[in-house]
């Protein structure tokens, strides 16, 4: 299997687990696909130190001494971390498998499980990851290069993009289709847009954040 | 004026008085002084009056003596009358018969004295007994007057007892803190105690009638309509539970009870109802309800269901890493090229782990060793009927009968109260289940005997759906379940319990149902 990241920071596999030589498995077993892990023992422990650049996947127990799998769960949707999440449990009773599931765990684990089932979870958990960040980091982006665009630009970027002809936005603004053009051009430039179909993208992108 | 009768009184009284001068001073006064003064004073008068009419009237001139002592016995009584008559007839010989004042009654005039004293006597005797009989009556009057005057003054006391009364009891059946009502015999209520009205909060007046029974709970009121048309059609009372709307909107539980006052000719004459306010009561007999609920539920899935679930957690952990870590090592031996280094690391692991699960099995394995049993001499029946109570609500529940045939030959055995218990509740959970599908009779029958002098055979019959072949060869292995969501732990803890008590379980394929045995030892009692 190939994880190679394109990308800096390296993904990492974080491991919430109370059973010590548990964790310790899984981390020898994911270390043996090549990847790098970190180990908590509680949910309290990983909300200390998670930040909003980690980047990868979490593997959590259900059963955790203190918060609970579930509600660490609920406590990272809070916090808007795009960390997929993996749950394993030692008893996989059908409420919990829904209920988990609906609040976007990618993949539910009952102990003891195949190496297989374990490692595709974790991959497809990082390329959603990946497509994620990436999405996360070209919003930020755009919107960097929208704030320096003046409030007129912006006007005729919206316009234009909804697909109006600059003879219109002129008309609909009170300016000639000239100066138009100039808006038009100088946005361009400024959204780094290469089309007039990247620009669109982009205000699509906007809108939808 | 003295009456006879009260002279005849005082003449009866003179016996015991004749010591008290005083007294005898005043009994001559009045049986000889008055009498004698009265027939002197109308003598007297008759006599004046006489003299200057015997010129007028015809000679000898003698009625105004009638007069006198008719007039004698009337004031005076029968005494003054007989002294009048012996006054006129001495006067009356003297003055005017003849021969004229002298003693002696002339030729011819004898029969006349005679006459004249017969008459006297006559009026003397007629008139003191008409006065005797007025002076009765009137006597008779004010008697009557009197008692009249009594009767009236003991109705008027005991008038206001009554009211009195009647206060008092208006007083306590508004401070006792009870609700009561009161209705007629057709049952309109016509009175409220100060409580009733406090606490579904109106005024008495709009509690008349129905009204009170419309803050009665909906799902109840048909109950308590029911019930109290009944009690009035039998004339008998009642007894219903409900819940009653309060002033602030809630409902509390109340026993409502009514009796009926009879009128003495044994037709009701009103009810008298009373409510109790018995919402805590429920509410403990829920909570009781719940609580054998629960210990029913503890005592049988605690002790199986959480004990498997536990074991298979406390296994499920190290047999997770074990399972881990050999995929671990595989990978790092089929790498290329092969780490070995971490091969090895991992084989360590492995060893540990599986040390680690060996342990935990270990330990499982002494939750049911011999050496644990608490033993103590039990008697088998008394533990069978113990049961038999404590799984009343639970048969109740299924529909299920259960019958005990206990011989009473068992002696005490030495046995783990608990765990036997355990054993029979296992049994006779199955056995109602068993039963839940079956249209005919359910009884379970929980019987002991003593087949042979060395041990008991205690057995549990069901009327259920009986067993499988498939089941029958596996049903005491652990984890062999044929019930949804069961853990499979049932029969095989009862057959570990049962082992090591020195016995043996088994079951029976009957016609209908199955009957489960098990032997108890007599060896180490």
């Amino acid at each position: 299997m190939n994880f190679e990241t394109t990308d800096a920071p390296k993904q990492t596999v974080y491991i919430v687990e109370d059973d010590s030589s548990v964790s310790e498995a899984l981390s020898n077993l994911i270390e043996s696909a090549g990847l790098s892990t970190q180990l908590y023992s509680s949910a309290e422990e990983f909300l200390e130190v998670w930040s909003a650049e980690m980047a990868g996947c979490v593997v959590l127990d259900v059963r955790l001494p203190g918060m609970s799998g579930i509600e660490l769960q609920a406590e990272l949707a809070e916090v808007k971390s795009v960390m997929p999440i993996i749950i394993m449990t030692a008893h996989g009773d059908i409420p919990m498998v829904r209920k988990a599931l609906k609040a976007g765990a990618v993949e539910f684990l009952t102990k003891p499980f195949q190496d297989e089932e374990l490692l595709l979870a974790i991959e497809h958990a990082f390329a959603l990851n990946l497509t994620e960040r990436s999405n996360r980091d070209l919003l930020k982006s755009i919107l960097l290069r929208y704030s320096s665009l003046t409030p007129r630009e912006r006007q005729v970027m919206e316009l234009i993009a909804s697909g109006l002809t600059n003879v219109e936005v002129a008309a609909m603004l009170g300016l000639r289709v000239v100066t138009v053009k100039v808006h038009r051009g100088q946005l361009m430039e400024k959204m780094q847009a290469d089309s007039f179909a990247e620009l669109v993208r982009m205000a699509e992108r906007l809108k939808a954040s | 004026m003295v009456d006879d009768a009260s002279a005849g009184e005082a003449d009866l009284s003179w016996l015991h008085m004749s010591q008290d001068p005083n007294l005898i001073a005043q009994w001559i006064f009045r049986s000889v002084a008055r009498p004698l003064a009265i027939a002197w004073f109308f003598v007297l008068l008759a006599l004046i009056w006489t003299f200057p009419l015997q010129h007028v009237i015809a000679y000898p001139f003698v009625f105004l003596f009638f007069g006198a002592i008719m007039c004698s016995a009337w004031f005076g009584g029968f005494t003054s009358g007989a002294m009048a008559v012996v006054m006129s007839s001495i006067v009356v010989t003297f003055f005017f018969v003849p021969p004229l004042y002298s003693m002696t009654i002339g030729r011819g005039f004898q029969s006349y004295m005679v006459a004249f004293v017969v008459c006297a006597i006559a009026i003397t005797a007629v008139s003191s007994a008409r006065k005797r009989s007025e002076t009765t009556v009137k006597a008779a009057r004010d008697q009557l007057e009197i008692r009249v005057k009594e009767r009236t003054a003991e109705l008027e006391r005991s008038n206001s007892e009554i009211r009195e009364r009647e206060h008092q009891l208006r007083l306590l059946t508004e401070a006792i803190p009870q609700q009561i009502w009161r209705a007629d015999a057709a049952g309109c209520v016509e009175y409220c105690n100060g409580n009733l009205v406090a606490h579904v909060g109106t005024d008495t007046n709009s509690l008349r009638g129905e009204a009170l029974f419309s803050f009665i709970h909906h799902e109840d009121a048909a109950l308590f309509r029911h019930t109290w048309r009944a009690a009035r059609a039998a004339g008998e009372k009642f007894e219903v539970q409900a819940r009653v709307r309060a002033a602030n909107g809630s409902y509390r539980w109340f026993l409502i009870r009514g009796n009926p006052q009879l009128a003495p000719g044994g037709e009701v004459a009103c009810w008298y109802g009373v409510h109790i306010d018995v919402e805590e009561l429920r509410q403990a007999q829920q909570e009781l309800v719940l609580a054998q609920d629960d210990l029913s539920r503890f005592s049988r899935t605690f002790s199986m269901a959480e004990m498997a679930a536990s074991i298979a957690h406390e296994l499920n952990q190290p047999l997770t890493a074990l399972m881990t870590h050999a995929h671990a090592s595989r990978r790092w031996l089929s790498a290329e090229p092969a780490n070995l280094e971490r091969a090895v690391a991992t084989s360590e692991k492995i060893v540990r782990d599986c040390t680690r699960a060996s342990e935990v099995v270990r330990r499982i394995r002494s939750l049911f060793s011999k050496t644990d049993y608490v033993r103590e001499p039990t008697g088998l029946n008394a533990l069978i009927r113990d049961l038999a109570r404590l799984l009343r609500d639970e048969a109740l529940r299924h529909d299920v009968s259960i019958k005990l045939r206990l011989s009473e030959d068992i002696p005490s055995l030495a046995l783990d109260r608990v765990q036997i218990q355990q054993v029979l509740l296992n049994l006779a959970m199955n056995g109602m289940e068993a039963m839940s599908k079956i249209t005919g009779e359910r009884e379970l029958e929980i019987s002991s005997e003593m087949p042979t002098p060395n041990g008991v055979v205690v057995t549990v019959r069901d009327h259920g759906v009986g067993l499988a072949q498939q089941v029958r060869s596996k049903m005491f292995e652990p984890f062999f379940s044929t019930k949804l969501g069961g853990t499979g732990m049932g029969l095989a803890i009862c057959r570990s319990i049962i082992e090591a008590h020195d016995g043996r379980i088994w079951a029976d394929d009957l016609d209908s149902g199955t009957a489960f045995h098990f032997s108890l030892g007599l060896g180490n009692q």
